[in-house]
Formats: C-alpha cells, sequence, structure tokens
C-alpha cells in the first residue's frame, strides 16, 4: 500500500456505490487503513452479519509468547505438586512429553528414579536415598555437595550409558568397552579438580585442550567441566544443526541434561572472547531459536495445538473442537495462524508482514480476505488443522482429501496426458495453449469456440445448460464385460481427475491473472475517472475466482466418492452452479476493456462476483452441514466413517 | 588459533606420540580436516592380521558434531558395508560424545570388529550370514581380511571344502576366488553351474538366499532353480 499516494476524502464511498447501502463515516485515517478497507470488502459478503458459518471453526491464534505463559502454567503446577526447581520441572514435563498427569503419577512412586531417567540429578549408587528430600536440593545453581562426590570412580563408572541402552542402536558392550579403554585418560582430564580455583594445577579444558588462564570452566550438576568457550559452541551447535533442546552434558554417557537457565547462562555470557571467538549475535540467534525449540516441543505435544507451518513463523493455533481425530469425519478445519506474508516475498515498505505479529493475540474465524496491493506476497498463514495435505481443502473432510491424492498420485501415469498444458483443437487439430484460468476457448486458427473441459462446443455450454460437472454415472452401469468396466472406471475417474486438476491448473495461473489485473486496474485509472480504490472490483474479482476454483477443485474429489443418490445430485447440482457462475466471471475478467465500456463492466463484475460469493457460499455451507449431519454416503469406505452402506462397488 | 584446528592438530600429534596404540592418523592433501586412519585388526578376530584403513573427514562443528568416518578397506562385517565402507556405529551419530577424540572412535571401530551386532546391521546379507552360520562367516571375513587388508587368511582351524583352493591363491597377487569371497562352498555352486547356469548368476542366487550352514537343508533346489531362472 506504500506505493501509491491518495488525498484523504478518496476513501469515502459514495452511498450509489455501496453494494448493501451501509456506509461507514469515520474518517479514514493511516492508522484504520485495514478496518476501512475490511469494510470495503464486507460490501462484497452475502452476510452482513458477521456470525460465524456452517464451515467455520472456533480456533485462537497464539504468539509464542502466549505459549511460553501456557507452559509456565504447566511447569508452576509441577513446581507446586512435586517442589522441584522450576528448571527441574521443566525438564521433567518435556521428559513426559508434558502428560502433568503420568509424571506426578511417576514422580509420587519413585522420585528419584524420575529425576535420574528425566536427566536432572546424577545417578548415584550407594545410600538409598529417601523419597523426595533430594528433590529439593535439585538444582543447577548449587552443585557444591556434589563436587566432593564427582571425581571419585562410582561417578565415573556410572557414565556407561544406562538408561540409553534401550535406544543405542550398537551394543553398548562395544561402546562401553571402547570407552571404558579409550577414555580413561580423557575422563582423568573431565572429572575435574574438586575446586579449581584452589588448586595449583591450572584447568585444561578436555574438549579444545586450551589450558590458558582466563578460561572460565563450567559444568553442569554431574560436575564435568570445560570451558565456556566450547559449551557456547556445544550447545549452539546442537541447536542449530540438530534442532536439539534437550542438551545433555558433553561427557561420554553423562546423561545430564542442561537446564534453560544454564543454556540461557552460556549463551548469553558473552564477555570472553579469548577462546572460541565468542559471537555474540550467533549466541542471540541460538538462545532465541531455543525459545522457539521449546515452545514447539510443547505445542507438539498438546492435541489442541499445532505450529503454524508457515516458514519462519512462530505462531500456534489453538482449535479445541479438532483436538480429537474422530471430529475429522464432521469438520473441516481450515485455521490461520493471524499472520501474513512469507518473508522474502513481502513488499518492502509499510506493509504489516507476517512475523511481526507475533504479540498479537487474535480471535478469529476463517475466511477472511486478502486485503492488501501485493496480493500473493500478504497471503494470509490459512492451514488445516487436521492433515498437511493442502492449506485449505474446504468443502471436502481431511480423509476424502487424502484419499483422493493418494488416487490421483496411484493413477498419475495413466491420467499424465490430461496434466499437459496444451491440446488440440477439436475442429483444426492445432494446438492451443491455455493460459488463463477460463475455460471458454476459442482457437486463434478456425475461431472454434469449445470447452477446454470436455472439448465439446462452447455452444452448448450457454446459459441453460451446463453439464461440464456431471459424470454420467449410467454409462458405468451399462458396462458388460470386464474389459469396459475397467474402461468405464478409468473412464469416471478421469471425469473427476479432469476437472480437478483443470481447476487447480486455473487457480495456479491466477498469479499471471492477478499481474494482468493489476495491469488493466493501472489503465483504468488512466483511462477513465476511477479512482485506485474504485478499480479494486478487479482484484476483488480475481481473488474471488481464485478461492472458488479451490473449492471447485475439491469438490470434484468428493463427487467422485460420493455414493449415487438424491443427496449426490443436489450435490452437483451446487457444484455446476457454482461452476458456471464462476466460468461466466472469469472469462468477464479475461476479455479486453474498452474505455468507454468501463462503467458498464465494473456493474457486471461486481454483480457477477457477488453472485459467485453466494454460489460458494451454498457449495461451502450445504456440504459443512452435510458433514455435521452425517448426511453424506460414500461409495468407498473412508476413514473414520462408519461404513454401514452396503453395495460399494469395488 | 582456531580451536577446531588447535584440538585436531593437538588430537594428531599426541597420536603419532603414542607407540603404544598402534593407531596411525596421517593427512590426505595435506588438510587437518581429511585424514586418513589405520590400526590393525584385533586378535583372536577373523581380522586379526590385517590392516584397516579409514576415511575420515572433520566437520566445521567438531567436536560438537561426530566426526564422520568409513571404511577404504573392504571389510565383511555386519555392521560395515562390505560396498561402501559404510560404518553402524552409535558413537558416530547420537551417542557422539565431544570428549571422544579421533583416536578413541578409531579404537571403537577396532573393538566394533570383535564385536559385530548382527542385529542392527549395516549389511543385511553380511548379517544373516554371521547368524546362520558363524564359522563360515568367520572363513569369509578372514578371506576378505587376507585379500583386502594384507591377513595371513583363513586359519587352518577354519578349515573348509575350498581351504586348498585359497592355500594355492594364497597372498595378495594371487587370484581372486569369488566363491570364497561371497562366503559360499565350491560344491554348492558347481552343483548349479552343472545346470548350465552362468557362475555369477550361482553366486548371486545362492548369496542372497543365504545357502550356508543349517540352511542349505531348509533351501530346496527347486527353489533356487526358480530363482536361477527368474
Ligand atoms: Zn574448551
Ligand atoms: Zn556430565
Ligand atoms: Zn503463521
Ligand atoms: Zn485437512
Ligand atoms: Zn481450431
Ligand atoms: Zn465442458
Amino acid at each position: 500500500m506504500s506505493d501509491y499516494e491518495v488525498s484523504d476524502d478518496e476513501y469515502y464511498y459514495d452511498d450509489e456505490e455501496m453494494m448493501d447501502g451501509t456506509q461507514d463515516d469515520d474518517e479514514y485515517d493511516e492508522m484504520d487503513m485495514d478496518d476501512d478497507y475490511n469494510d470495503y470488502n464486507d460490501d462484497f459478503k452475502v452476510d452482513t452479519v458477521p456470525k460465524k458459518k456452517s464451515y467455520e471453526i472456533d480456533y485462537e491464534s497464539l504468539s509464542q509468547a502466549d505459549v511460553e505463559e501456557l507452559m509456565k502454567q504447566d511447569v508452576e503446577h509441577i513446581v507446586g505438586i512435586t517442589g522441584v526447581e522450576e528448571c527441574a520441572a521443566a525438564i521433567l514435563l518435556r521428559h513426559s512429553s508434558w502428560n502433568k498427569e503420568r509424571l506426578i503419577e511417576k514422580y509420587m512412586d519413585n522420585p528419584t528414579g524420575l529425576l535420574v531417567e528425566a536427566g536432572v540429578t546424577v545417578p548415584e549408587q550407594p545410600e538409598p536415598t529417601t523419597s523426595g528430600s533430594r528433590a529439593h536440593s535439585v538444582s543447577a545453581s548449587s552443585p557444591s555437595t556434589k563436587r566432593s562426590t564427582r571425581s571419585s570412580s562410582k561417578i565415573l563408572s556410572s557414565f556407561v550409558p544406562s538408561s540409553r541402552n534401550s535406544s543405542s542402536k550398537v551394543s553398548s558392550s562395544t561402546t562401553g568397552s571402547s570407552s571404558t579403554r579409550t577414555s580413561s585418560t580423557l575422563m582423568k582430564r573431565l572429572s575435574p579438580d574438586p575446586s579449581p580455583t584452589n588448586s595449583n594445577e591450572p584447568f585444561t579444558c578436555p574438549i579444545c585442550f586450551d589450558d590458558s588462564t582466563d578460561l572460565k570452566p563450567m559444568a553442569l550438576d554431574c560436575g564435568h567441566m570445560s570451558c565456556s568457550g566450547c559449551w557456547q559452541a556445544y550447545i549452539t551447535s546442537k541447536i542449530r544443526d540438530e534442532a536439539e533442546h534437550c542438551i545433555r552434558c558433553m561427557a561420554e554417557g553423562c546423561q545430564i541434561v542442561s537446564p534453560d537457565s544454564f543454556v540461557k547462562k552460556v549463551l548469553t555470557s558473552c564477555g570472553d572472547s579469548s577462546m572460541m571467538g565468542v559471537d555474540v549475535e550467533a549466541n542471540k540467534i541460538a538462545w532465541s531459536r531455543f525459545q522457539e525449540l521449546l515452545a514447539r516441543n510443547f505445542v507438539a505435544s498438546v492435541p489442541s495445538l499445532k505450529f503454524c507451518p508457515y516458514p519462519s513463523c512462530t505462531n500456534t493455533v489453538k482449535c479445541t473442537d479438532a483436538a480429537l481425530k474422530s471430529s475429522l469425519t464432521t469438520i473441516v478445519p481450515t485455521v490461520s495462524c493471524g499472520a501474513r506474508g512469507i518473508p522474502g516475498l513481502e513488499k518492502s515498505s509499510g506493509e504489516e508482514s507476517g512475523n511481526n505479529n507475533k504479540n498479537s493475540k487474535s480471535k478469529g474465524t476463517s475466511g477472511g480476505s486478502g486485503t492488501s496491493s501485493s496480493i500473493l506476497a500478504n497471503k494470509e498463514h490459512k492451514f488445516c488443522f487436521g492433515c498437511p495435505i493442502e492449506a485449505d481443502h474446504r468443502p471436502v473432510v481431511c480423509a476424502i482429501a487424502k484419499m483422493w491424492l493418494k488416487k490421483c498420485e496411484d493413477d498419475s501415469e495413466t491420467a499424465n496426458w490430461i496434466k499437459s498444458n496444451t491440446k488440440e483443437c477439436s475442429q483444426c487439430q492445432s494446438t492451443i495453449e491455455k493460459n488463463g484460468g477460463c475455460n471458454h476457448m476459442t482457437c486463434k486458427k478456425c475461431k472454434h469456440e469449445f470447452c477446454w473441459v470436455c472439448m465439446g462446443p462452447w455452444s452448448e455450454h450457454g446459459t441453460q445448460w451446463y453439464s461440464c460437472n456431471r459424470y454420467d454415472e449410467k454409462a458405468g452401469v451399462d458396462a458388460r464385460d470386464a474389459q469396459s468396466k475397467s474402461r468405464a472406471s478409468l473412464e469416471r475417474y478421469l471425469h473427476y481427475y479432469n476437472r480437478w486438476a483443470n481447476h487447480e491448473q486455473s487457480a495456479k495461473l491466477s498469479v499471471d491473472l492477478y499481474a494482468k489485473t493489476e495491469k488493466k486496474m493501472e489503465d483504468m485509472q488512466l483511462t477513465s475517472e476511477l479512482t485506485w480504490i474504485e478499480v479494486q472490483f478487479m482484484k476483488k474479482a480475481v481473488e474471488e475466482v481464485e478461492k472458488c476454483r479451490m473449492t471447485l477443485k475439491w469438490t470434484y474429489s468428493m463427487a467422485y466418492y460420493l455414493a449415487p443418490g438424491n443427496q449426490k445430485e443436489l450435490f452437483e447440482d451446487n457444484q455446476r452452479d457454482l461452476e458456471k457462475a464462476v466460468e461466466d466471471l472469469s472469462e468477464l475478467l479475461e476479455g479486453p476493456i474498452e474505455p468507454e465500456d468501463i462503467p458498464n463492466l465494473r456493474q457486471k463484475v461486481t454483480d457477477k462476483t457477488v453472485y459467485v460469493q453466494k454460489r460458494n457460499e451454498i457449495v461451502l455451507d450445504d456440504t459443512a452441514k452435510g458433514f455435521h449431519e452425517g448426511r453424506w454416503k460414500w461409495n468407498v469406505p473412508v476413514e473414520g466413517f462408519e461404513d454401514d452402506e452396503a453395495g460399494f462397488d469395488a | 588459533m582456531d580451536a577446531r584446528l588447535r584440538r585436531v592438530n593437538k588430537e594428531i600429534s599426541d597420536c603419532k606420540n603414542d607407540k603404544t596404540s598402534n593407531i596411525t592418523l596421517e593427512l590426505v592433501d595435506n588438510s587437518p580436516f581429511h585424514l586418513k586412519g589405520s590400526f590393525p585388526g584385533p586378535e583372536g578376530t577373523p581380522y586379526e592380521g590385517g590392516n584397516f584403513e579409514v576415511d575420515i573427514t572433520i566437520p566445521d562443528a567438531y567436536p560438537f558434531q561426530p566426526v564422520k568416518m568409513k571404511f577404504i578397506t573392504k571389510v565383511y562385517h555386519p555392521n560395515i558395508s562390505s560396498a561402501s565402507g559404510a560404518i553402524c556405529l552409535d558413537i558416530l551419530k547420537d551417542a557422539w560424545s565431544p570428549v571422544l577424540t579421533l583416536k578413541s572412535t578409531l579404537i571403537s571401530l577396532q573393538s566394533l570388529l570383535c564385536s559385530p551386532e548382527p542385529n542392527d546391521p549395516q549389511d543385511a546379507e553380511v548379517a544373516k550370514h554371521y547368524t546362520t552360520s558363524k564359522a563360515s562367516f568367520d572363513e569369509t571375513a578372514a578371506y576378505w581380511t587376507q585379500i583386502y587388508a594384507g591377513g595371513p587368511g583363513p586359519k587352518a582351524s577354519l578349515k573348509g571344502d575350498n581351504i586348498k583352493d585359497k592355500d594355492n591363491k594364497k597372498g595378495k597377487g594371487g587370484m581372486m576366488d569369488e566363491i570364497a569371497m561371497a562366503g559360499l562352498e565350491k560344491a554348492h555352486v558347481e552343483q548349479f553351474e552343472s545346470l548350465g547356469f552362468p557362475k555369477a548368476k550361482v553366486i548371486d542366487v545362492l548369496k542372497r538366499l543365504n545357502y550356508r550352514g543349517a540352511n542349505v537343508s531348509s533351501i530346496s533346489e527347486d527353489r533356487i532353480v526358480e530363482e536361477l531362472l527368474k
């Protein structure tokens, strides 16, 4: 929005231009741009009441700070019950995948066992400790009592991996024997002097072999010392190279996990630049990445939370309705994290950019509309809470979308020829390339008008009769022998696939259409009296077409699996009406614009956009209600649905 | 000085000064971050008498990330790829610790030769051989050691049917016996060869089916012919 200048009063609408007659009289100012703009978009909305639609679900966007707050609450809960310190509680929670009940149960049963297993405390062989008492002394900051024991041989012998044996790949005897043999010298180095400051013997770091006097030795509770530079390099590498938040001691086989406070201390103590070349900036990045990893670990453990899958976005969506897998047969949980844009694609100046929304906690419902001059760079972070298949596969549920894509993958070779971008004119056989989203093709050579999808003459696709969406199931029923049956089944599949792929391709081509449209909008401003904001109807229409093509695309996967009957016919009626409306609008957008015709065109496009929106609404709404009511019946068993309907044709 | 370079230099010089371990480290292409290590095969194993060379690459994040190692010398071992020399060993992966050194890691490889872990194989065919007929495996491993690592060859105590052939071809210069390399019995290979199948194919099929030891009685000849006809 930075690349144009407009005076304030140009942002008003004349009453006559308002589609629904409402008018927002607030004076426009820079900060309100977005609200204003949304009001503008609302003009196109069929529903003027902002209530939740049947195909929308409730969810909440959380910033990383919000997630950290949730984590803190859990940590405090555990501290309150067990009495361990916060850092220890956090490690215990991560160790238990944030299952508080199981953690508490295990802790009550055997606190020492759990603390050792989680890497909070060093296993101690003798003196069976009384439960609970030691737990309170768990701390990263007071290792003094343990220092006296840690150089003893019994601790060293405990380095031979014990608790990791189960997961360790190669026999522990191999590693064990080699480590006891080889590390004896190392362990001597590693087992630190109980009090390095009092000792005459200077500290030599067992990792970097440095023995400078200005080294700063550091150790976890286990007492395995190494210099602060090595700790920094080690922790940074774990975080950066392995995306690991569970950072164990560097000593071989030592299971002690670095508490968050230790990681922070290491990464933020930047005084000594003598050894490993302290990189303050790298440490900073590592520390913030560490916090993100902790949040991700938490989010991954809680079924009602999902991390936003968009690159370098750190927002989380909370959706309680979609937490259970069984809910995915009745809803399509399309959500949005609240942020917009993708780094690198963003327009440079002045725009609200995706990742800066970290601190905004916004309630939302899906289905918001894009509201920026740079249409693609500022897309909202929409995704499906139930599956990674596609950001928005409404109206079909995850299981259908998944089945369909699997089928397309399996049959890709047979269907490949359809995917191609070129076809031959059915009249003169010259090659025709599709370069826009519209299905109404006109051969450049012979001027033959035909439908890209079915290759039939376009004249048959006129206003009354539009049967391009419906497969004639009868033809399949008539098939007698096995060969024609299998051909019929392939043809049936191709019918749906063809239309599915066509809408997908058309939606992809809308990138070009956007560019063309922006150009047209600029031209319009030059050749007519219209202001920038007044030519927005073009962009809005393109957006709507793209959106509806995505709906249409998925309706074909749905229709493919719908059992024949009344419900399917109603579904296909709605599908046909939407498709017809979309093709009409699409054609209008791709046609040439005569300057004298602009007011007329504007009226037509605006009307059709409203109509298309209404048709889309009907498809989405009716399909969603159908899922909710369990109205849809399938011709194959679908995951999660009871296959009570007999007579699947294999 | 760069901490990684200091550490690697120290490791190399420590290794040079240590005359007792028999572990050697030398630079490749004059880079301290690409090395060649070697160690003798452990006594009392089929690898005894051989010298095993290992390609060593020091990653940028060393020692905080594990060193990369693979065998240059071909080894017949369940946890080492007989084709590429890739090694399956926990300390080269998630069990790596920055306190481990090049020398200690090479010693771990040496002890891996002593104690194979066939349940977590790198080379499935070799692992099958190991689990079904240990004696035959030892013989093949010793033969590989002889051919590739300059070992003395299978011991008299491990004498099998084809030991005479091996004796004839003893030494590195000798011709390789493909049947012994595959750990198969000469008589078995000849039996199917006489049916008119090419030798290489017979070896391949018998190897794949693990036609060794107790398995010989459980795999029917028809089954083998069936495989040979594929
Ligand atoms: Zn150090
Ligand atoms: Zn330790
Ligand atoms: Zn996001
Ligand atoms: Zn989904
Ligand atoms: Zn034509
Ligand atoms: Zn058509």
